[in-house]
């Protein structure tokens, strides 16, 4: 960093509350974010903060709420509707529930074992979380399928297109999870880019938030039919 | 569509294909293929407005596109929605946000790039792709041209919410050393509000537009029942009308994204103004606070809809309040625009003009929203041509005069000379007098030939008034899209004296962006990024010893003083 000139006499930028980067920010380059084509070809591999990652997580996640939100609003204006028939929810979608639920809890144990650095044990308990990840959003489907046996479609009722679409978007969401937790098993970690410990640590608080908004939305669905 | 990269790598082209460079995940390229997008948009946007004022004044002439009406009514509504969406979507959203914002965030607080390079050139793409889509869906048969112009709106929130994602993030994180928040133009501040409130109503829009496309192509009942309708207030539902739950999402969306629109453009016109009157903005705090207080706002009007599940007897009232109380930080930017053009010794260019341009356009456009905020006074007012007058001066041609403002005052950071002084200043006064001529007449004839206040009988009375107005405000119209020639002849004829040299900082600015080379070179801040000493306004002048760039290194400073 540009030692030259008496840094000392400026306060040095720290706005990191959780004590990231701040000052030490060193130059990025063009090589954030997972490359991009032509960039960066004249800067030296410098590591770049991991703070964009958790600020993008979580302003990420805030997106994602928004979408939620939008679609739980119209869920209680048009839940007043006499054309509204209540869909009783599977019971397939408790035992999906507790499997997401464990899924949340293997891969923090995945976590703790990298902190050991026992990364064997890591790539285990992470496996065991994605495969319980398929498990679930498999269960999603045979729920679905269940529904579809009754006679209940998207296009049924109100209450059947909210449950429909509540279930989808939020497995469509999950499997961009699913997507990311292979990502970083499989992943070639250039020190100079982003640690593992980093990328599992964004993925888990992706994955938590896709839990309880999971449990947002049975709750929603349950108490709100 | 092809050409958008062309003038963008003139200067700045170092081998690799041009395939490479339009793909390319720069912040520089991509905030200039942004302009070029907003610019044909803005080109083509205006020529159907002009055909749609044709078509009113003299329904008989055979346009394109609205001949044989009498057969496909639905086709003026069509030009109409093409005209809206490459205006609100394409020229007001993209440009000043993510033209300008791509190309000079990182340049201003020091950062070199975007956090996340490769989402930012996803949503270009996504952006294009989207501009596509609702062109084609121009061309399509009314329904399925109303589907692909939702996947295109779901297209564009998307691209939108990746792109504030990258804004918010870059400016948390990638601030270069002593790059305080306090120190932050207030241009870099807007962009950051921007992108939050941003963030926020694009999800609202993609969740809206993906029940709308599930409803109509696999017939989902998110919002299609009678049932629902029924139970509505009466005065809410028009025969023939939208589903009011669908309405409500959009409008809500609608409200918020004026702010967005005008967020950025805020954020110019201090910055021009301030580097212009060689003063310090006046009361900055205060500035950055209205800022954040209309992103707020801007918010609650939105959160206000969202929340509220039913209408009750109190709703309209708050709401009213609600929009009334954006005239606080709205007068809070107004006094400081004018308290730091008070008694200042202002350089009278092009882009000043235009930023002069537009807080007056601002005053009367805003004045027009006070009828409309009020509910008991929105029922004389509320006519077609009344709100289209408001606001088209307050959003529309405000934020375009912000963006032309915007474009003389960086055009050597982007290109790497002026644009013609004489040419830009005649551009102006054309432009200026023309867009008064054409939306306050509106105004009045909103009042006059559709007020509900009056009766059908006096109506017809006051039509043949009508008439003459409606014709003035078409030759104005046809007056002022031709005096954009002199902008397109500006603008290219500078890019074609692009090899001429110009000094690095025509306008001694203070800011990061003016410490490197114009036009801005390959790797920014030759990738050593500078140290920040100061705040971004302290202007008293204009020679070195006067004002202080925020890079300058206090003893530095004091050298170049001797």
């Amino acid at each position: 960093m540009p030692g030259t000139t008496s840094t000392e006499e400026i306060e040095r930028v720290i706005e990191k509350k959780d004590g990231g980067g701040g000052g030490d920010l060193p130059p990025a380059g063009g090589q954030g974010g997972g490359g991009g084509g032509d960039n960066g070809k004249k800067q030296p591999n410098r590591p770049i903060s991991p703070g964009r990652y958790y600020t993008g997580i979580a302003i990420g996640i805030v997106s994602v709420l928004m979408f939620f939100m939008a679609l739980a609003s119209a869920f209680l204006v048009r839940r007043g509707g006499s054309d509204w028939i209540p869909v009783h929810i599977p019971t397939l979608l408790w035992i999906n529930t507790v499997i997401l639920l464990a899924s949340s809890g293997t891969l923090e144990l995945a976590r703790k074992r990298l902190a050991q650095s026992d990364v064997p044990g890591f790539q285990r308990l992470w496996l065991l979380t994605t495969v319980l990840g398929i498990i679930f959003l498999l269960g999603q489907v045979a729920a679905w399928r269940i529904l579809v046996k009754q006679g209940i479609f998207l296009a049924s009722n109100p209450a059947s297109s909210f449950f429909y679409i509540f279930t989808g978007a939020h497995a469509l969401h999950l499997l961009g999870g699913v997507a990311a937790l292979v990502y970083v098993a499989r992943r070639n970690y250039d020190p100079a880019k982003v640690t593992r410990t980093v990328a599992a640590e964004v993925t888990s608080y992706y994955w938590h938030f896709m839990d309880a908004l999971w449990l947002f939305l049975l709750a929603l669905m349950y108490m709100g039919k | 569509m092809v050409t958008f990269d062309e003038g963008g790598n003139a200067s700045s082209s170092t081998g690799s294909g041009f395939l490479a460079r339009l793909f390319s995940t720069r912040h520089k390229t991509i905030g200039l293929q942004y302009l070029w997008l907003s610019l044909a948009s803005v080109l083509v946007g205006m020529v159907l407005s002009t055909l749609l004022r044709v078509h009113a004044s003299w329904p008989d002439t055979a346009i394109p596109f609205l001949r044989g009406l009498e057969s496909t009514p639905e086709r003026y509504a069509a030009v109409r929605l093409l005209h809206g969406s490459l205006m609100v979507f394409f020229v007001l959203t993209a440009a000043p946000q993510l033209g300008f914002g791509n190309f000079l965030l990182p340049l201003q607080i020091g950062a070199e790039e975007m956090a996340f390079p490769t989402l930012n050139g996803l949503s270009l793409w996504l952006t294009v792709a989207s501009l596509a889509g609702m062109t084609a869906s121009f061309f399509r048969p009314l329904d399925s041209g109303i589907d692909l112009w939702l996947v295109s709106a779901a297209i564009f929130s998307l691209a939108a919410l990746l792109s504030a994602l990258n804004f918010s993030v870059t400016t948390i994180e990638l601030r270069t050393t002593g790059m305080t928040l306090t120190r932050m133009p207030v241009t870099a501040w807007a962009w950051f509000v921007n992108a939050i409130l941003s963030l926020l109503i694009f999800s609202v829009l993609l969740a809206g537009c993906t029940a709308v496309l599930s409803d109509r192509l696999l017939g989902s009942n998110f919002f299609s029942t009678a049932a629902f309708l029924a139970q509505q207030p009466q005065n809410l539902v028009r025969q023939g009308s939208l589903p009011v739950l669908w309405q409500r999402l959009f409008w809500y969306f609608a409200q918020a994204e004026v702010y967005v629109a005008m967020l950025p453009c805020f954020g110019i016109i201090t910055h021009l103004v301030a580097t212009f009157s060689r003063k310090p903005v006046w009361k900055e705090r205060l500035v950055v606070l209205s800022v954040c207080g209309v992103g707020v706002i801007g918010f609650c009007v939105w959160g206000y809809h969202m929340f509220a599940t039913g209408m009750n007897p109190y709703a309209p009232l708050v709401f009213s309040v609600l929009a009334s109380s954006l005239g606080i930080p709205a007068a809070f930017l107004l006094a400081s625009w004018l308290g730091t053009l008070w008694d200042a010794r202002l350089q009278f260019t092009t882009s000043v003009l235009f930023a002069i341009g537009f807080i007056s356009l601002f005053i009367a456009g805003g004045l027009s929203g006070i009828f409309l905020a009020r509910h008991d006074l929105a029922r004389a007012a509320v006519s077609e041509d009344f709100v289209i007058g408001h606001f088209h001066l307050v959003m529309g041609v405000a934020a375009t005069f912000a963006i032309l403002a915007g474009l003389f005052f960086w055009f050597p950071k982007l290109f790497g000379c002026r644009m013609k002084e004489t040419l830009g200043k005649a551009h102006f006064w054309l432009t200026f007098t023309g867009v008064y001529c054409i939306f306050m007449p509106m105004h009045w004839m909103g009042l006059l030939t559709q007020s509900t206040l009056l009766s059908g009988v006096q109506r017809a009375a006051v039509a043949s008034a009508g008439a003459s107005i409606r014709t003035f405000v078409t030759v104005a119209t046809i007056w002022t899209v031709a005096a954009q020639l002199l902008f397109v002849v500006n603008f290219f004829g500078s890019l074609l004296r692009t090899k001429m040299a110009e000094a690095d900082n025509p306008w001694q600015a203070s800011t990061l962006e003016w410490s490197i080379p114009s036009p801005a070179p390959e790797v920014d801040f030759g990738g050593q990024p500078p140290v920040t000493y100061r705040g971004a306004y302290e202007l008293v002048g204009t020679s070195p010893a006067e004002f202080a760039p925020q890079h300058l290194a206090p003893e530095l400073l004091a050298q170049k003083a001797r």
